[in-house]
């Protein structure tokens, strides 16, 4: 279809583009939403095609199965659209996007959906001639996907916030509802188990 | 979180465990949902900017008009009878006075409610009987209240076939 563009993890930048839909780097997503909150349709197809790919790992990521990630994934995207009227750009979309995925999530946390990662989902890109080094790269990443899983909750929902997102300690702080010290320290503690795991591994 | 703290072997083992996307379905779902409500554009929340400017000012006078016809047509419309007449009064005394000395009975001042309770009874009356009220009329003189009611009466009546005979009576010499 069309929608194979995301913006890369650095700037922001949409770097491919299928398709009818053009890629308007240079509107920020505060403006495309107020567009899309003025009718303008075309603006919200760009927005969801920067977002849609990392929205949803960031949620496939701290859910436990898949269906679930994909009906909470389109539950975030209903709740922008029924709050276009609503927006106003008093921080970045990003953060806004990324409030309401964590609020369904912290709904989804409390019925007892408690997030990992996928284990036996997980596949070692590429494919190497050699099956035991094939074996041994699947074996570090499962590591890395074992210390992802046992990261406390709120330090995972902080690394993926950051990793995914690209949100800063502050927005994270505004997205989940903590202090700006306390996302810090959660990014902090995170990181620090995580880069033992790569360490490790 | 600084950017500094950011490990790139951390996330470059992180981007290998996958870059799952949505499915086509759920892209469609949630672009359709999307487009639909663009299609209903409730009116935003928070002021209008640029070309729909127009819209606050254009409503705001429309509201002003309404309401200033209203007022207007209710006071027209409600004014109590300059000499106290009520409704019943009225029309007992046009029942009581001569027909003929209707026209100089209260000339100037022909309350409206007495002519209003005339029409209302002259839709309650059947044809005939509201063609002989306005011959009435005619003849003692009254002839813009006949022609008002004549009028009134071809307008309930289209179809109506009047007599050569009535006409005569009843239509402005």
């Amino acid at each position: 279809m069309f929608l194979s563009g995301e913006p890369t993890r650095s700037t922001g930048a949409c770097v491919q583009e299928l398709g009818k839909l053009p890629c308007v780097e240079e509107v920020p997503d505060e403006q495309l939403m107020l567009a899309y909150r003025d009718g303008d349709a075309g603006a919200f197809e760009t927005l969801y095609v920067r977002h849609r790919a990392r929205l949803f790992r960031f949620l496939l990521r701290s859910i436990r199965q898949r269906a679930a990630a994909e009906e909470l994934y389109q539950e975030v995207w209903m709740r922008v659209i029924e709050a276009r009227g609503r927006y106003a750009p008093q921080a970045r979309f990003t953060t806004w996007l990324y409030t309401i995925a964590q609020r369904l999530l912290v709904d989804q946390w409390r019925r007892g959906a408690l997030s990992v990662v996928p284990l036996d989902l997980v596949e070692v890109e590429g494919s190497s001639p050699d099956p035991a080094r094939h074996a041994e790269a699947r074996q570090t990443l499962h590591k890395f996907a074992l210390a992802l899983e046992a990261l406390p909750q709120a330090q995972r929902e902080a690394f993926l916030l950051h990793e995914e997102a690209g949100l800063t300690a502050v927005e994270i702080a505004a997205a989940t509802g903590c202090g700006e010290e306390a996302a810090k320290s959660r990014l902090r503690y995170a990181m620090a188990k995580l880069k033992a795991a790569v360490d490790d591994g | 979180m600084a950017e500094s703290e950011r490990d790139p072997n951390v996330s470059r083992r992180y981007r290998e465990l996958g870059a799952e996307e949505p499915p086509r379905a759920l892209d469609e779902a949630v672009l359709a949902a999307s487009r639909r409500a663009a299609e209903l554009h409730p009116a935003p929340l928070v002021p209008p900017t640029g070309r729909r400017r127009w819209y606050f000012p254009l409503a705001a006078a429309a509201v002003i008009v309404l309401s200033v016809a209203l007022t207007w047509h209710m006071q027209h419309e409600e004014r109590p009878d300059p000499d106290g007449v009520s409704l019943s009064e009225a029309t007992q005394d046009r029942q009581a006075a001569p027909a003929a000395a209707a026209p100089a009975a209260k000339p100037a001042a022909e309350p409206r409610t007495m002519q209003r309770a005339m029409r209302e009874e002259a839709r309650t009356e059947t044809p005939e009987k509201q063609l002989e009220r306005i011959a009435e009329l005619r003849q003692a003189g009254r002839h813009e209240e006949a022609d008002r009611l004549l009028a009134e009466f071809r307008k309930r009546y289209p179809d109506y076939r009047i007599s050569e005979e009535m006409l005569g009576k009843i239509e402005r010499k």
